[in-house]
């Protein structure tokens, strides 16, 4: 039967996606990222007449 | 529901994001009365050149309103009427302009003066101008063969 190979998969596959840390340093970054071009732009709207 | 400690504080990170710019959108707008360019104001397009302000374009000083000058702009494919202006700087200007057949851009180049000009209705902008010096005014809305060539100038004078 081909079931019980698709079970084997997906447990070991589960503990190595686990960690976080990667995409909350990347999601920081995009975010300070928008935060400091959109201040940018707003300082410069404020600056010209 | 489970969630990641990291998943939390990313959420917190963008709502708060996201409440801050909404924050300083409101207060632009209710507190400081900021609004779009064209803001309900119309005019019947065929007759602009004979409707005051607009059969009198260039810059008219006013009394009694909350600036000092009035700028009278009149975009028609492929120029703008008047092709030059002076103004004094430092004046309070409100610039209101409109079209008299499509849709045409009015962006002063290098200043916050931007906006659409579109037939039927008026768009006016308040600024002060406080920077002397030579600026472009040029059309960002294609409007035809001779879109590229549609340009004029003010010249802010002490
Ligand atoms: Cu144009």
């Amino acid at each position: 039967m081909a079931q019980p190979q698709l079970h084997k998969k997906t447990n070991s596959k589960l503990e190595e996606t686990n960690s976080l840390k990667g995409t909350l340093a990347s999601v920081i970054l995009l975010g300070f990222f928008i935060i400091f071009t959109w201040v940018g732009v707003y300082f410069l709207f404020l600056d010209r007449f | 529901m489970h969630m990641h400690k990291f998943e939390k504080i990313w959420l917190i990170f963008g709502v708060g994001a996201l409440l801050v710019f909404l924050s300083v959108l409101g207060v632009s707008a209710f507190y400081l009365g900021n609004q779009p360019p064209s803001c309900l104001a119309t005019i019947d397009q065929e007759k602009v050149d004979t409707l005051p302000p607009f059969n009198e374009p260039g810059l008219k000083k006013v009394e009694g309103k909350d600036w000092d000058y009035e700028l009278i702009f009149v975009a028609a494919a492929f120029a703008y009427t008047p092709g030059e202006v002076e103004v004094p700087l430092g004046a309070k200007v409100k610039v209101i302009a409109t079209t008299k057949d499509v849709i045409h851009g009015f962006q002063v180049a290098g200043t916050n003066i931007n906006m659409m000009l579109e037939p039927g209705y008026i768009s006016e902008y308040v600024t002060t101008f406080d920077k002397a010096g030579e600026y472009l005014i040029l059309c960002n809305e294609y409007c035809g063969m001779g879109h590229h060539m549609m340009t004029s100038k003010i010249e802010v004078v002490e």
